[in-house]
């Protein structure tokens, strides 16, 4: 299924990624004080590829995708250093003003819950073609063209008359495709999705995804894609960087994460998948919980759920080791 | 529409009732008709005879519906105590009573809103906190005193305006701005929670994922969302303006509509009172139901339903 293609290799060996996130951290002030949600956090997106963003929900993804769009709920939650280079630019450093031309234009994004995320009290038309102008000097009526055609590209029905509808009169699919035509309609460089297929039926799903992965192909686009089903994983990336507690604790290319995994949360996550050709093999949990933030263990911050914990594993913190194209943080890897 | 239909009936319902509780109440609250007309030497036969004349005698739902007919054939009758046409106390009255009402109306949403909206943008800051306290003092001082304050500031301490009569605009500021306080008080409240609670909508991540610029995302998107329930109160603030304006027009000696209703129960003249009371009532109901019809129009959601 997947384009392996590409060079297994990470951190950018195949020339200029279109996006590089460097060392970023993103905390959350509380009264107990501020805590990073996410914790340097590093990968690159390049040309074409889709980067699929792995975990459990609560772990970062979420923040490192509204990190790079600088949409976060700010107060409580900043980035507090690092950088997300885009186009030769530190979004972290750029004015709203410019952050705003880049939004949509170039780096677009899509949510998970298309019930909420569409404005309830404007047409889908209304808002695409408000979307439109801000961004291109375009008449209503060239809007109105470009909706129309996006909009029965990305598989919606009757697009000229769900131009004029309001959210509340599409079904959950139909709006998940409102949200993506109206997110792709100025051709961006990158996309980002974040749980787009989370909230829908499972029929839908598959269609969302292949939606996406179709448009992706075709604009020659580049997706980062937060999941935390390694079944959608499986089926659409190219990369994956999988994350716990604020970390990316392995990055590698999908085929060898799912063949070779190096993490022992990793390797956890796939014990806990039901596989159709490891029939009747029984499904292993992962024991614990993920640690609250205020508690966050000193060392690896997986060692107190892990098997193979060191003594060095609760004091130091693992580095981000690279091993043939893939990165790792973990001192004692064991074979999956 | 089904919505509006529904509404419109359970409107003319309470139309009714209530011109059959205004109509019996006014018999029922003691007093008479009779003293307030005739001198206090006319004697009993006379009385009784004026009674006779006016069907007072008669069951009160008799009158009821004597009086229902008349209403229908727009035949309003005549004061008891000066004979003046009711019709023509109704245009001259009325004209009074729009003018005063409308400017607190207005004042109501263009104060309102505005000071709500920079609240809710400007959360936790002084002005936020500035514009909480007017809210809160505006929905906690009684109208009537407020009027006495203002009058005592405005009036006779500062001489910048004056204190009662009708109908220059100078005279018309007190009591507009008297009559709009708790709607305005009340409008910031709302717009500001409406504002702040579509603020943290997930629509508004998604417009701003879409470059919108924050005066659209603020001044179009969430403020639309807001308005929802704001207009759908719209109506109740048009009652709130009807019941205090009894008060305020009294206060500033505004020749309107409320003044008339207070002089004719003080009077017991049945036939001002009561036409009076159903008027302000009509305008009550009615408001009521333009807000449902508003808010279905204001909510798409609500279209079709």
């Amino acid at each position: 299924m997947s384009t392996s293609a590409a060079p297994a290799a990470t951190n950018g060996s195949t020339g200029a990624p279109v996006l590089s996130v460097r060392n970023l951290h993103t905390a959350v002030a509380t009264p107990e004080g501020a805590f990073d949600v996410v914790r340097d956090v590093s990968f690159d997106i390049q040309p074409n590829e889709v980067l699929c963003l792995v975990g459990e929900s609560g772990c970062g993804k979420t923040i490192t995708a509204l990190s790079i769009m600088r949409l976060l709920p700010t107060p409580p939650v900043r980035i507090t250093s690092g950088e997300i280079v885009f186009d030769g630019s530190d979004l972290t450093q750029m004015p709203a003003r410019r952050v705003r031309d880049v939004r949509s234009e170039r780096i677009s994004m899509i949510f998970q819950d298309p019930l909420t995320s569409l404005d309830p009290v404007f047409t889908v038309g209304q808002v695409m073609t408000e979307v439109i102008r801000t961004h291109r000097d375009a008449t209503k009526a060239e809007a109105r063209d470009m909706s129309v055609d996006i909009l029965r590209a990305v598989g919606l029905p009757a697009p000229e008359e769900r131009f004029d509808s309001y959210p509340h009169e599409l079904s959950g699919g139909m709006r998940q495709r409102v949200m993506i035509a109206t997110a792709l309609v100025l051709d961006p460089e990158i996309l980002i999705a974040d749980e787009p297929t989370t909230a829908l039926d499972v029929t839908v799903q598959a269609q969302i995804l292949e939606r996406l992965r179709q448009e992706q192909q075709d604009r020659h686009m580049s997706m980062l894609l937060i999941t935390h089903d390694l079944a959608v994983v499986a089926s659409i990336a190219d990369r994956v960087a999988v994350m716990y507690a604020g970390e990316i604790v392995e990055e590698a290319p999908v085929d060898e994460l799912f063949s070779n995994p190096r993490h022992p949360y990793t390797q956890g996550l796939l014990r806990a998948l039901p596989h159709a050709s490891r029939k009747r093999r029984e499904l292993v949990p992962i024991p614990g919980l993920v640690p609250p933030m205020q508690m966050m263990p000193p060392g690896c911050r997986f060692a107190p759920r892990c098997p193979h914990a060191l003594e060095q594993c609760w004091t130091d913190h693992p580095p981000h080791a690279v091993e043939a194209g893939v990165g790792f943080r973990c001192f004692n890897p064991q074979p999956f | 529409m089904k919505r509006i239909a529904a509404r419109t009936l359970y409107t003319l319902i309470v139309l009714l009732l209530s011109s059959i509780a205004v109509f019996y109440a006014i018999r029922l609250s003691g007093g008479d008709a009779v003293s307030a007309r005739l001198p206090a030497s006319a004697s009993y036969e006379e009385r009784e005879e004026f009674r006779e004349l006016l069907g007072l005698n008669d069951p009160v739902h008799e009158q009821y519906f004597r009086y229902m007919g008349r209403l229908l054939t727009f035949d309003l009758g005549k004061s008891l105590t000066n004979n003046a046409d009711i019709f023509d106390m109704l245009t001259e009255h009325g004209k009074n009573s729009l003018v005063l009402g409308a400017a607190a109306f207005g004042l109501v949403f263009v104060i309102g809103v505005p000071l709500g909206i920079l609240a809710a943008v400007r959360r936790n800051s002084w002005a936020d906190g500035s514009v909480m306290t007017f809210s809160v003092a505006g929905m906690a001082v009684p109208n009537f005193w407020l009027a006495l304050l203002t009058v005592w500031l405005f009036a006779s301490t500062l001489g910048w305006l004056p204190s009662a009569g009708c109908c220059s605009t100078k005279q018309l500021i007190l009591p507009a701005v008297v009559l709009a306080m708790e709607g305005i008080a009340l409008t910031v409240r709302m717009t500001r929670s409406a504002m702040l609670e579509n603020l943290g909508q997930d629509f508004v991540r998604t417009l701003r994922a879409g470059g919108l610029s924050e005066a659209s995302i603020i001044g179009k998107h969430v403020l639309r969302n807001a308005m929802v329930p704001i207009i759908s109160l719209a109506g109740l603030r048009i009652g709130q303006i009807v019941g205090y304006a009894l008060v305020v027009e009294t206060i500033f000696g505004w020749p309107g509509l409320g003044q008339v209703l207070v002089n004719a129960v003080l009077r017991r003249d049945y036939p001002v009172a009561q036409f009076f009371s159903l008027v302000l009532i009509a305008i009550v109901v009615l408001s009521n139901w333009a807000a449902d019809v508003g808010y279905t129009v204001a909510n798409p959601r609500l279209r079709k339903a």
